[in-house]
């Protein structure tokens, strides 16, 4: 890695606004345009008729599946044309096809894990610039002006994957200013975040376009912080045009057009889905769940994330759970579902909700959990664990047992009636047969809600459940629950959405805000899974090119494979435990990294050992194995030759920065860069699907798969988890692709912020390479053990 | 207002990678990665089922070999098999393999193994024969690079390196051939390979 970017990137005396796009502001129209999917049966959008003057602000707004986000999507270049996709009519910016608009526009989606590219924070904001060939010189400054002009005040090496989610998307939003874009499109920028997140967010967009004067067009759903500011709405009609186009004034003022928005579901400004207020119970409910001085981690040992905290959950209660982002919301909401074991303090179900099973919620298998706590996750898609809408309902009930037992909770008929009920309570019914992965957002909302409900828990708890709905999937969640609450249920909502909180008259419980110096979430700062050790990095290993140290580990290990004797791979051991301190590492941080090679080196010993040709005295006697003083000796070979293979490359990956890597493939090895920058991305996004992992587990104990027990049960409940894995895996993919592409990435040509040198340092260990592969085999020969494998 | 339907790109999408393919692949190939790496240090556990006869823990050796298999059934595109299997095994060895740097070697020519099955047939059929042959393919070339050209079993007779090569070519078939071409028609009726060219793989038929 070596570059301190900060160091490199100091201001230049320049007082060219860099930013600004050299031909300005950039202009929309639309001619009787339509698009249809390649997976669609029917046209996104059809017969669009628009036009939008550079410099405008304008509001995308409509009813889900509107086509609005295929709008900004063909817009940025980033719809693909292939045989089964359908167009027709034309999309111009500035006159010219939107197909051949790159570097004029940019793009900004709702998820803020996929809007990042790599993984430090200059890297990323370069990324963009670097695609459309800006000189390394110019993108240094970009990068500055960039990231003042989103107000994100961090160090350029700061890890992104470090950055909370109003930080994530600002940073995306300085990667797309980076680049100079006359027209900036914003797809639910902040559907994701939470209130102080949605208005960080949007007051760095708009000081971006006060600097810039780019044209603007959003897409949002929550339209109350956004309006105010807009030039223009349009709002779009499913399947066809434009149905309603004027200023922010104009449509959301009391009148019809205002009422026909909100029966769309649209958010309004200034409007909420309006109920009574609940009754007061008649008498207060049973006590469910109680928690004591609880202290709440998501990893055993951690700091906990909140603590001293106490509930007692009554039947038919409704409580709200908030606080600032890091607070623990989610960790507190995942402890009392039975999900985590409490940090310290106890979690316990009163005689009511136990029913006979003991008190902890965490010790009851998912089975007998589902009948009694259902937890509802963010994303819906984490708890589906079946191929269609029937059997996803049917799930929870068929597998629930009475507690202590493995006694069925409900029969075959009460099952098929709850499903049926359900299905038809929440609108579901003609979906019965669809898999669930392929509904709408709001529908799948509805589905999760409903699977958790169908095993008839008395607890409910539910995370964000709101988060990017529309109106009218709001008010049927809203509805749904207070029903509940009605027939007794108890309730705990994750929600910073107060009007929900209302909605379902909870009472408040607020989590301290965490404490930390300047005011921002505590995060983890250690780098990812892959990334080179910080002591590696700044080693002289670790300053040294990537390739070089590759080849030198492949030069060394070429005796290894040509022959099999424990000169030649002592010495190639002995020097790497030599070479040990280059690396910055000592022999105890040596072990903690590589003890699992030792062990397969053990193994492979062991099992020359056992079925090795047996020579000489017999050591040990096991029957149909023996080992002998021959068979030893192989299985010492044998050993250590596999740890030779092995050590090497712990040098490598302990000093070996991904980003150092791939730009030595693309620049040095002349490999092409599509397919390098391309791999890193996936690389980046494994530290997210390593968590996702954690939280997949957790989703689905509470859909009642259980990971507990027998090893076939378990052997089954890894599968599905890992197929929920790959399907998010893809889909994020997918995201980040589009990221990249809008981000002008794809093309033969490209400039690299850093450049990846090779020079004496790295000659120098090539040369040490080779010489010690020349006196590995040297060595052997010598003292007749050279034993090449291939005779 | 009619829409015209008229097929919109004169780009041939069948052959040239787009960005989406490589990010998709990538991350297959990552993910795969990781599993080669949990699956380097806990198949070991496994070796005392095949203590009877060594060269049958090839048995399991698929799962060394199915990103090949699987990427190349997703992504449908040339050098899809080599691409998986080379990052996954990058990964494996970024992570700290037993195999150390050998595994990019060994990657390669597994990778090549299903690669050739899949240009052989020209790139436009991905039913169960393909997957299983393409299976078939990494799982030969797998063996055949363990046990005639790096030779990490001197200990066995000619026999036992021949059952060897069986054992992973069967076991190529089934865990790399099988369960990727099933988990592509799985994933494919979640519509999450909606922007890929497999995107109908569960509705095509399985041996036409």
């Amino acid at each position: 890695m070596a570059m301190s970017s900060a160091s490199m990137l100091h201001r230049e005396n320049d007082t060219a606004a860099t930013l600004q796009h050299r031909s300005g502001a950039v202009s929309v129209s639309a001619r009787n345009w339509g698009w249809r999917h390649a997976d669609r049966a029917h046209a996104a959008l059809s017969g669009l008729d628009l036009e939008i003057r550079a410099g405008e602000r304008v509001l995308l707004a409509g009813p889900s599946g509107a086509g609005k986000s295929t709008l900004l999507y063909a817009l940025a270049g980033v719809l693909d044309e292939d045989d089964e996709t359908y167009s027709s009519g034309e999309l111009l910016l500035d006159g010219a096809p939107a197909t051949q608009g790159r570097g004029l526009v940019g793009l900004m989606q709702q998820d803020p894990e996929t809007q990042v590219v790599q993984a430090r924070v200059g890297d990323d904001v370069a990324f963009g610039a670097e695609n459309l060939s800006i000189p390394p010189a110019q993108i240094q400054r970009r990068i500055i002006e960039a990231l003042d002009a989103v107000g994100l005040d961090v160090p350029l090496d700061h890890p992104t994957s470090a950055l909370s989610g109003g930080q994530k998307q600002r940073l995306a939003l300085a990667g797309i200013l980076a680049m100079g874009p006359g027209l900036v499109l914003l797809d639910e920028p902040t559907a994701n975040l939470d209130p102080d997140g949605v208005l960080e967010v949007r007051d760095a967009v708009l000081a971006a376009l006060d600097s810039t004067g780019a044209t603007l067009l959003i897409v949002e759903h929550r339209l109350e912080a956004w309006a105010q500011h807009m030039d223009r709405v349009i709002v779009l009609e499913p399947g066809g045009g434009i149905a309603h186009d004027g200023t922010p004034g104009e449509l959301f003022a009391p009148g019809p057009v205002r009422g026909k928005l909100i029966a769309a579901g649209v958010w309004v400004p200034g409007y909420t889905p309006a109920f009574d207020p609940l009754p007061p119970p008649e008498q207060p409910g049973a006590l469910l769940l109680e928690a004591t001085d609880l202290a709440v981690t998501r990893k055993r040992g951690a700091r906990p994330a909140a603590s001293g905290l106490a509930l007692r959950l009554g039947a038919g209660e409704a409580w709200c759970v908030r606080g600032a982002n890091g607070s623990g919301k989610s960790t507190f909401a995942l402890t009392l579902g039975g999900l985590l074991p409490p940090g310290s303090g106890t979690v316990l179900a009163t005689g009511e909700l136990a029913a006979g099973a003991e008190a902890r919620p965490y010790h009851w298998r998912a089975t007998e959990l589902v009948g009694r706590i259902g937890s509802v996750f963010q994303e819906p898609e984490h708890q589906f664990v079946t191929n269609t809408v029937a059997e996803e309902l049917a799930y929870g009930p068929r597998h629930a047992v009475k507690p202590g037992t493995r006694e069925p909770l409900f029969t075959e008929q009460e099952i098929s009636s709850r499903v049926e009920s359900l299905l038809s309570r929440l609108r579901l019914g003609h979906l019965a047969e669809a898999n669930p992965f392929t509904l709408s957002g709001g529908e799948k909302r509805r589905l999760s809600v409903a699977t958790v409900l169908a095993a008839g828990p008395q607890v409910l708890i539910l995370d964000e459940p709101t988060f990017g709905q529309d109106a009218n999937t709001w008010r049927e969640l809203a509805l749904l629950l207070r029903e509940e609450l009605a027939r007794g249920t108890a309730i705990i909502a994750v929600t910073h959405d107060a009007d929900f909180a209302r909605a379902l008259g909870a009472h408040e419980f607020v989590l301290a805000s965490p404490a930390t110096a300047d005011g921002t979430a505590p995060t983890d700062a250690r780098p990812g899974l892959l990334e080179a050790d910080v002591r590696g990095g700044t080693s002289f290993l670790g300053r040294a090119n990537p390739l070089a140290k590759l080849a030198a580990v492949a030069l060394a290990t070429i005796p290894l494979v040509a022959s099999m004797d424990w000169v030649s791979s002592g010495i190639v051991v002995a020097a790497t435990i030599l070479a040990l301190p280059l690396a910055g590492l000592s022999i105890p941080r040596f072990l903690a990294r590589g003890w699992p090679l030792l062990l397969a080196a053990l193994f492979g010993a062991w099992g020359t050992a056992l079925v090795g040709n047996d020579s000489g005295a017999v050591l040990l006697d096991l029957g149909l194995f023996t080992i002998t003083q021959g068979s030893l000796a192989a299985g010492a070979a044998t050993g250590m030759r596999a740890f030779a293979v092995a050590i090497p490359a712990v040098l490598v990956l302990f000093t070996t920065d991904p980003t150092d890597l791939a730009n030595a493939l693309a620049q040095k090895a002349r490999l092409p860069h599509r397919f390098v920058l391309g791999a890193l991305a996936g690389m980046r996004l494994l530290g997210l699907l390593i968590e996702e992992w954690t939280t997949l587990g957790m989703a689905r104990r509470a859909r009642g798969v259980g990971s507990r027990g027998s090893a076939a049960a378990r052997l089954r409940a890894n599968l599905g988890q890992v197929f929920g894995l790959l399907v998010q895996a893809i889909r994020r993919a997918s995201r980040l692709a589009v990221t990249m592409e809008a981000k002008g990435f794809g093309t033969a040509e490209r400039t690299w912020l850093r450049a990846s040198s090779y020079g004496r340092r790295d000659a120098g260990i090539v040369a040490a390479g080779l010489l010690l592969g020349v006196a590995a085999t040297w060595a052997a020969l010598a003292l007749g053990t050279w034993n090449l494998v291939w005779s | 207002m009619g829409i015209t339907h008229q097929p919109a790109g004169h780009k041939t999408a069948t052959t040239s990678w787009r960005v989406v393919d490589i990010v998709i692949a990538a991350v297959i190939a990552v993910s795969s990665g990781v599993i080669f790496w949990a699956w380097n240090s806990t198949h070991h556990l496994l070796d005392v089922l095949f203590l009877a006869f060594p060269p049958s823990a090839a048995l399991v050796s698929g799962m060394w070999l199915f990103p090949a298999v699987l990427g190349a059934l997703i992504i449908r595109k040339p050098g899809a098999a080599l691409f998986c299997e080379l990052v996954a095994a990058m990964v494996s060895a970024l992570m700290g393999s037993e195999f150390g740097l050998t595994v990019l070697a060994s990657g390669l020519i597994q990778g090549l193994g299903a690669e050739v099955v899949f240009a052989a047939f020209r790139y436009r059929t991905f039913n169960l024969p393909v997957a299983l042959l393409a299976g078939a393919g990494a799982g030969l070339f797998g063996s055949v690079n363990d046990t005639f050209i790096f030779r990490w079993f001197p200990e066995y007779t000619t026999g036992m390196l021949l059952a060897y090569i069986a054992f992973m070519t069967i076991s190529g078939i089934v865990i790399a051939g099988l369960l990727s071409f099933l988990g592509t028609r799985a994933l494919a009726k979640t519509g999450a390979l909606g922007a890929l060219a497999s995107r109908k793989a569960a509705t095509e038929p399985i041996l036409g």
